[in-house]
This record gives structure tokens, C-alpha cells and sequence, in this order.
């Protein structure tokens, strides 16, 4: 029997396929994925009674392969992980643009106000923006209201962007947290590529300008990358965060592996590698 | 081909990407797309309203759309999701292109929908570029006509242009093909060359 997209045939007899496109498009998946397709000829398929020219046969198969197309697409975007590094990039791009945008306040501020200092110990829980803000001019007080929103909106995409990571990240995310575990498949370009990173390369991600100056000038290698965030790492004694910083990474190459393979959470896993981490940091 | 006014142009409607329209037509820009260079810098090859295309790396579909004008139909694969996008957009308003998400590398994956072509276009940058060509051949007719832009940087930046092309000649005549013409993409692109060349 040959199979083609048109429908089955067998010596004389021939048995037309469904259709309708949306079928037509999961039965082109299905030929292409069984390796025993044909190369479809349309006189075959006039023949089968599949359809009834030329014309009607590209119709019906640029139907099939738009959807087929599609579907293909959304598959690709949905386990992809380009999505959440647009989200990462952007959390980045949004602190550059505060920052700026936070200096140039105050530089502004300074050239209207001959008494202001950045040096003037600032209250607790108040930031320069809320201190500018009280006497600044109108125009200026206009765009410090902007920078706030801008700020309110930054802390909502990371919110935003650790709950995605741990969506497609269950692993990495309970490990390091999801901003980290982000943060990594940021800098390593996807979900494929960083589980396909040693361990070694996982802790020094993010540190790129020590790494090679490191390796081009003999500086002392960098403990960590962007690892350094989290917790464990940043809060462990001098002595010792390297040592955590080696186990976490070790823990979250696995962590990837699991999290591009397998797509869900293993809990013995993540005990174990959890329980590494903390054993890591104590003092012997 | 259609020409006005020295430029080469395709009959259908425009505006796919903000492209010059001349009297009606839509002007194939040889800065934008290697095929309509290949045409500006002269070739015999015809693009004909019976012919069937097989486009490997259709990337946004510029140059598809223009083809599309040209022939009865063109299967273009493109591996990348985004331009894949763009292509899917321009492949919906038109009648007569077919876009496939694909990995040009492996036929197998689109053998069941495209039928025997007369021309396969290839503009993929990849190191492989002549195996690819010649994997597709199972798509090409007898005496169908190939045409393959090579671009030796992406072949392998270390080595001296010349060579790739040389092995590129063996391969694809090692692979079934005769080639019939080469032609260098000086000034439109530097460093490519257009090989066309027909399966015997």
C-alpha cells in the first residue's frame, strides 16, 4: 500500500482521506513522521477521486500545510523557551533604563537645587526618587512620576518572569529560584543549550569578563556567575561560597537535564540536591 | 522575465514588504534578493507560469513572493520559527505558496507534500549547502534545472574561496548534476557565486 496525503492506494483501489485540512494536516504529520511516505503525484490523487483537478489539489494541500505550519510553529514556540528570555532581556533592559533615566533625575535636581546632596543620609524605606520628588519642579516631578511607574512595572514582570520559569523550569526554578534559573537559560541562549552545559560552564555564567580575563591574563578564576544570586550562595561565608557555588551548579546542570527531558519536578531529585547544597555551606 | 524601465519586476499584488511598485508591477529589487541579482547580472534561466518551484531557505519570503508571481506553485522550506512567521502571513494571502517548517538537511520530513518540481532554488547558509542540494534531488524531474547560491563563508571562513568552489564542482557533479553555468554575484553579492545546473 502507498500512503500519501490524499489518501491510501493499493494497487487499483484507492481510499480517499478525509477532507477537511485540519485532519489532512495531522495526517501529513503522521506520513512525515513514519518514513514510508511517497512523493506525491496530483494525477494520483484525481485518480483516487480525492479531489477533482490541478487546481483543487494545491488548494487543498496549501490549506493542509498552512495549518500543518502553524501547528509545527506553536509547538516550537511553546516548548521553546524564546518567550522567557524576551521577558528576561526585557527585566534587564528596564533596570539600564531606570538607572538612566534615575541619574539624569538627579543631575537635573542638582543643577535647580544648590543645597541638594547625594551624600545626605537618606530615611529609612525612602528612595532618591521619593526624596527628589518632594521639592523638585513641576517638570521634573512629571517624569519622576513616570520612572516610578516604570519601577512598579518592573517588579511586576519579575514576578512575572520567575512564575514562567518555574512553569518551564520546575528543576532549575526550586533550586536557584526562578529569577536565577531565567536568568541562566538567558545567558545560555534556551533551555537546550544550557542543559547541554557542564556544570563548570553553568557557574561561571554571567561572569564573562572575569572568565577571560581569567584565562587570558592569569587573574584569579570567578567563583560564580550569575549563581551568585541566589541566596545560598551570596550569604555563604567567604570561605565556603565557592564550594556552594560548585554544588549548585553541579545540582542545577542536572536540574536542566531533567527540566528539557522530562518537563517535570522530581522530588527525590531536588531533596537530594537541596540537601548537597546545604551540606555544602556548614563549616567542617 | 519581465522587464521595465531596466528593472526587473513580477506581475501580482504588492505591498508584501514595502516593496517599489512600477507601472502596476512589483519591482524585484537584485540588492534585496539574489535570485532577481542573478537575473541582472544575466542568466538563460526562465521562470515560467507551468513551472513548479521547491524554494529551500525561504527565510521572510521576499524572494518566495516574487517567484510566487513567476511560476504555478513554490514548496518553501524554512527551519527558522521566526521568519517562518512572515512567511506563514505572505503564504496566507497567496494562492500558490506552499511554506513548510523544515529542516531543508532532511527531506524525509516533507516528502509527503511536495510533488515533482522543475527548478529547486537553494539559498541556505549552512556549511552543507551542497549535500543539502543534493539530498532534495529525489524532488527534481529529469533534466529539472538547479540553481544553488553558494556562499563560501559559510562554508568555512578559513579557507580560501576558491577551494570550496572547486569541491563544490566535484560534489555536485559526484551528486548527479551537470552544471551548466556559474556565475559570480560581484557587486551585488560579494564573494557568492550562482551555480545552475541540471539533473542528468
Amino acid at each position: 500500500m502507498k500512503s500519501y496525503w490524499f489518501g491510501d492506494v493499493e494497487g487499483r483501489a484507492c481510499k480517499p482521506a478525509s477532507g477537511d485540512p485540519g485532519l489532512l494536516a495531522g495526517r501529513l504529520a503522521m506520513l512525515a513522521g513514519s518514513g514510508n511516505a511517497c512523493i506525491p503525484d496530483w494525477r494520483i490523487a484525481v485518480r483516487c477521486g480525492a479531489v477533482r483537478d490541478r487546481a483543487e489539489y494545491l488548494e487543498r494541500l496549501r490549506e493542509a500545510a498552512l495549518i500543518l505550519a502553524e501547528r509545527n510553529l506553536e509547538q516550537i514556540l511553546l516548548v521553546d523557551s524564546s518567550g522567557l528570555i524576551q521577558m528576561v532581556r526585557m527585566l534587564d533592559q528596564l533596570d539600564e533604563v531606570i538607572n538612566l533615566l534615575t541619574e539624569r533625575a538627579v543631575e537635573w535636581h542638582r543643577a535647580t537645587r544648590p543645597g541638594f546632596s547625594r551624600k545626605r543620609t537618606l530615611p529609612a524605606r525612602s528612595n532618591l526618587i521619593a526624596l527628589i520628588r518632594e521639592d523638585a519642579d513641576e517638570a521634573l516631578a512629571g517624569l519622576l512620576d513616570e520612572i516610578d511607574r516604570l519601577r512598579d512595572r518592573r517588579s511586576l514582570l519579575m514576578n512575572q518572569v520567575s512564575r514562567r520559569a518555574e512553569e518551564i523550569l520546575p528543576n532549575c526554578s526550586a533550586l536557584a529560584g526562578g529569577l536565577v534559573a531565567a536568568r541562566l537559560v538567558s545567558e545560555a541562549g534556551g533551555i537546550r543549550e544550557l542543559a547541554a552545559l557542564p556544570a563548570s560552564s553553568i557557574q561561571v555564567l554571567g561572569a564573562r569578563t572575569a572568565l577571560f580575563s581569567h584565562l587570558a591574563t592569569g587573574t584569579p578564576p570567578p567563583k560564580h556567575g550569575i549563581v551568585y544570586q541566589h541566596g545560598r550562595v551570596h550569604n555563604a561565608r567567604r570561605g565556603t561560597r565557592g564550594r556552594v557555588a560548585r554544588t549548585l551548579s553541579a545540582k542545577l546542570a542536572i536540574a536542566a537535564r531533567i527540566d528539557y527531558h522530562r518537563k517535570s519536578a522530581d522530588r527525590e531529585f531536588l531533596l537530594k540536591a537541596d540537601e548537597a547544597v546545604r551540606k555544602a555551606g556548614r563549616r567542617e | 522575465m519581465i522587464w521595465r524601465d531596466g528593472h526587473l519586476v513580477s506581475e501580482g499584488p504588492g505591498g508584501v514588504y514595502g516593496e517599489r511598485m512600477l507601472q502596476g508591477f512589483r519591482v524585484w529589487d537584485p540588492k534585496r534578493s539574489k535570485l532577481a541579482a542573478l537575473y541582472h547580472l544575466g542568466t538563460e534561466m526562465e521562470l515560467r507560469s507551468d513551472h513548479r518551484v521547491l524554494y529551500l531557505g525561504a527565510a521572510n519570503g521576499t524572494t518566495v513572493s516574487h517567484v510566487a508571481d513567476y511560476v504555478e506553485v513554490v514548496y518553501a522550506v524554512e527551519i527558522a520559527p521566526r521568519p517562518m512567521q512572515d512567511l506563514l502571513v505572505i503564504a496566507g494571502s497567496r494562492k500558490n505558496i506552499i511554506p513548510i517548517l523544515a529542516d531543508a538537511g532532511r527531506p524525509e520530513t516533507y516528502l509527503p507534500l511536495v510533488e515533482d518540481v522543475d527548478l529547486i532554488y537553494q539559498d541556505v547558509a549552512s556549511p552543507r549547502q551542497v549535500s543539502i542540494l543534493i539530498g532534495n534531488l529525489c524532488f527534481l524531474k529529469e533534466k529539472g534545472l538547479a540553481v544553488l547560491m553558494l556562499k563560501p563563508r559559510s562554508i568555512d571562513v578559513t579557507r580560501d574561496p576558491g577551494d570550496v568552489f572547486s569541491e563544490a564542482e566535484r560534489e555536485i557533479g559526484a551528486g548527479g548534476l551537470s552544471i551548466l553555468d556559474q556565475v559570480s554575484m560581484n557587486p551585488y553579492y560579494p564573494d557568492h557565486r550562482a551555480f545552475l545546473c541540471r539533473k542528468e
